[in-house]
């Protein structure tokens, strides 16, 4: 495999991504070589990791860098400048052919995760002639919604995608951007849903915090592509009716400071919190404590953090879309911009226990289906596809 | 001579703790948390500005008897003398004593409220003239609004209050070209007399003293001194500065304290200058009959709200963006329900949230000012001073709701 990222350096979704699927494939009898531009900091049971990095690189060496990503622990959102990271793309492919030879005879295929990852893989499939699965987690499309996006990085995702001998799309809403915006050929594109960790017995002591009011959560970056406004807007509506409300924006991104001034200018600052990007307890306490998690995202490849919601017994209500609204088909599914409709559902949750618990048992029997060993068969079928051309 | 009015201010505000989203609810103080981190700042300020200035000015208030100024202090700045540095405030009632020094009076929590709340406004001036009563045997007579805020309507509230004058900032655009060394008038019916400072020659020393780019750096006691008697014998010199300004806007190794030991010596000796009071000035121009006398040209007309503070001497380092008046609006909403649920606690913490430095730290101008700003601030970015008051004001309303008052 190609990646950019592995946890615990992980910027976003693409690094949970590549843990759970690599997991299940080594579960399901698969040996994988994971290759990284950077030195990993552990050694896994599962895989065996490739640094592809060159000494010299020093700033480099210090993962997560920023693809998509933001800075964990400031307010502060530094990206790359673009440049920087197109240089990296390119060392990093260079650098793969160098430390890929000695596994040549060991490796059947190369899958590669999203455009960061392409160029190296296509390098690698040059070499040796093997055949390349390119993984598309999320698009320049998605990222940068309304198609400003770097023409750098579509074109990344278009000659990857032109180079694979078979693409991998994490919902059919993501096929559908590869069919409408990169004219890629339907049949080439097989869809993968991602899976999700079965929810473990938490360790976490939970904290009911702000027990006697509705809690509504948005968690995800604060950019676009979520829809982070479209959170604030639905608060200003909400309230008028449910003046206790709390409405919390967990993330960081490029709109905190727009979106800290919009809560400001409507007046919203006694009843919309910012907690800053959560990890771990801080995550885990704050979504079981949700009385609603909404994701209003305007492109959304997958929204794993939807169905870790649901995991929690919490109502979701989720954007049309979004790759997860086609496992999660019992979550509340609405279009991001319509304040209206959301505002109404929240109403009736709150005011409605029965409908609140229904929607939660039926996201139950959903998540059944959602699990890495699905995701993980689905891939050996495809890779047995693959390798049989 | 000149007439050298210096006013010294004493402040330090109670910082926000970590109060964070998962403690809403949970009854941890907004403040106590923090105990530590704003005993510590205490201290430190204490150490380098406070102890060594405070017994300065009691050592040249015994060399010289002639030697006089004004001190405001704010009621959170005494309670945490009391409670960190007990020393300050044995200074104090010795300089108390001397009657060498006058006492101003202002709001307890050094706070936006005559903005606001006339109610809470004549509260908070009430609480501080009262501890300053108990602590220093004297009741306040002359006022000084937080940060030196004044407007027409903040005088008519002063004046109601019965204070003889008001301390203020003299600016331009409502002095026009009239000199700042004179006493004005409120336009107000009763017409409060009113003292202006003089910004240059004050910030001479609270701000470019130690500068090595400004022109007349190095300044010495006798050139500054030279300055003060280019003026007119009737001229009233109304140096306002903060009290850190000596030893920690202006640190030790800058001569600060060696420049105001001479300077004070200098007056003190000199026939051509002396130093006076708010109230002695204030005094000077009532009538036999006890009136202010009428002084028809020095009518301070200022319809608009202005302080002593940036560049603009206006309220924008508090109230300019869109953070700070929402802040202190949703703060202000809550006026009417603390008061009600007759919860000291509530009360309390709902009073120190009001303190103007919250605000001033949201302030997003970034000119010449942001320096000073992010000087004073305890947080990273005025962002984060927001998104933790909102979480805090998210708490206090929450406690309001489900307070047993309002349920009976």
């Amino acid at each position: 495999m190609v990646g950019w990222e592995y946890p615990p350096h992980n910027s976003g979704g693409l690094g949970v991504a590549c843990d759970g699927l690599s997991k299940a494939l080594s579960d399901a009898g698969n040996q994988i070589y994971f290759a990284l531009p950077y030195q990993h900091s552990k050694s896994l049971a599962h895989l065996e990791f490739i640094a592809c990095h060159d000494p010299k690189w020093l700033e480099f060496t210090k993962a997560p860098f920023p693809s998509y990503a933001t800075k964990k622990n400031a307010q502060r959102v530094d990206f790359l400048p673009l440049a920087q990271i197109e240089q990296k793309v390119a060392e990093y492919a260079n650098m793969i052919s160098k430390k890929s030879k000695k596994y040549e005879k060991k490796y059947d295929l190369i899958h590669a995760h999203d455009w960061m990852s392409f160029p190296a893989a296509q390098k690698m499939k040059n070499q040796t002639g093997k055949p390349m699965l390119a993984h598309v987690h999320s698009t320049e499309f998605d990222r940068i919604p309304r198609g400003s996006g770097s023409n750098f990085i579509k074109r990344a995702e278009y000659q990857g995608m032109q180079a694979a001998d078979l693409i991998v799309a994490v919902s059919h809403y993501t096929k559908q951007v590869l069919i409408d915006k990169y004219d890629v050929d339907a049949d080439k594109i097989k869809v993968v849903h991602n899976g999700i960790e079965p929810l473990k017995q938490s360790s976490v002591e939970l904290i009911h915090f702000a027990a006697s009011r509705p809690l509504l959560v948005f968690m995800g970056r604060l950019t676009a592509q979520k829809g982070a406004k479209y959170f604030v807007d639905l608060a200003a509506a909400v309230l008028e009716d449910l003046p206790d409300a709390l409405f919390v924006l967990a993330g960081n991104g490029d709109q905190y400071q727009s979106l800290l001034f919009k809560a400001a200018g409507n007046q919203l600052s006694a009843s919309v919190l910012f907690s800053g990007f959560l990890r771990g307890r801080e995550k885990e306490i704050l979504l079981s404590r949700a009385d609603i998690f909404v994701m209003p995202s305007v492109s959304e490849p997958f929204g794993l953090v939807a169905a870790e919601a649901a995991q929690r017994a919490v109502p979701v209500i989720i954007s049309k879309n979004s790759g997860v609204a086609e496992l999660l088909s019992d979550a509340i599914q609405v279009d991001f911009w319509n304040i209206d409709e959301m505002k109404a559902q929240i109403l009736k949750v709150i005011n409605n226990k029965k409908y609140s618990q229904s929607i939660v048992k039926k996201q139950n029997q959903n998540l059944k289906n959602i699990s890495w060993e699905n995701t993980a068969k689905r891939l050996r079928d495809l890779y047995k596809d693959v390798l049989s051309r | 001579m000149p007439q050298i009015c210096l006013y010294l201010q004493l402040h330090q505000p109670y910082r926000l703790g970590d109060f964070d989203l998962f403690d809403i609810g949970s009854e941890i103080s907004y403040f106590d948390a923090a105990d530590k981190h704003n005993a510590k700042i205490f201290k430190k300020v204490a150490r380098k500005s406070y102890l060594p200035m405070l017994r300065l000015l009691l050592q040249l208030s015994k060399a010289s008897p002639s030697f006089k100024l004004a001190l405001s202090a704010s009621g959170i700045f005494l309670e945490q003398a009391m409670a960190f540095e007990p020393k300050i405030i044995k200074i104090l009632k010795l300089l108390a004593k001397s009657q060498q020094v006058e006492f101003l009076a202002e709001t307890y929590y050094h706070s936006l409220s005559s903005l606001y709340s006339e109610k809470e406004f004549e509260e908070q001036v009430a609480k501080h003239s009262k501890v300053i009563k108990k602590l220093f045997g004297v009741s306040p007579i002359v006022f000084r609004n937080t940060e030196l805020i004044y407007s027409n309507d903040i005088a008519k509230l002063v004046e109601k209050l019965g204070f003889t004058g008001v301390l203020t900032e003299a600016v331009p655009r409502y002095l026009k070209s009239r000199p700042r060394t004179k006493i004005y008038k409120s336009s107000t019916k009763a017409s409060l007399p009113l003292l202006l400072k003089h910004a240059q020659l004050s910030d001479d020393i609270a701000f470019r003293f130690s500068d090595p780019n400004w022109s007349d750096y190095p300044i010495s006691a006798s050139k500054y001194f030279t300055w003060l008697n280019k003026y007119h014998e009737d001229a009233i010199i109304n140096l306002f500065m903060d009290f850190e300004t000596f030893g920690e806007h202006q640190w030790k190794d800058t001569g600060i304290f060696d420049f105001f030991k001479k300077l004070v010596k200098k007056i003190s000796k000199s026939k051509t200058s002396c130093f006076k009071t708010p109230s002695e000035l204030f005094n000077s121009i009532l009538t036999s009959d006890g009136q202010v006398e009428a002084m028809v040209e020095r009518v301070y007309d200022v319809p608009e709200p202005i302080s002593w503070a940036d560049v603009d001497r206006d309220l924008t380092a508090w109230l300019d963006n869109d953070l700070q008046q929402d802040s202190i609006s949703k703060l202000y909403e809550l006026e009417d329900q603390i008061l009600k649920s007759k919860d000291q606690k509530l009360l309390e913490d709902w009073r120190k949230l009001q303190c103007s430095d919250h605000f001033y730290y949201m302030c997003t101008k970034w000119a010449a000012d942001g320096d000073v700003h992010a000087y004073f601030s305890p947080y990273d970015s005025p962002l984060e001073a927001y998104r933790k008051y909102s979480i805090v004001l998210a708490d206090l309303a929450g406690r309001l709701k489900n307070h047993p008052e309002k349920e009976a």
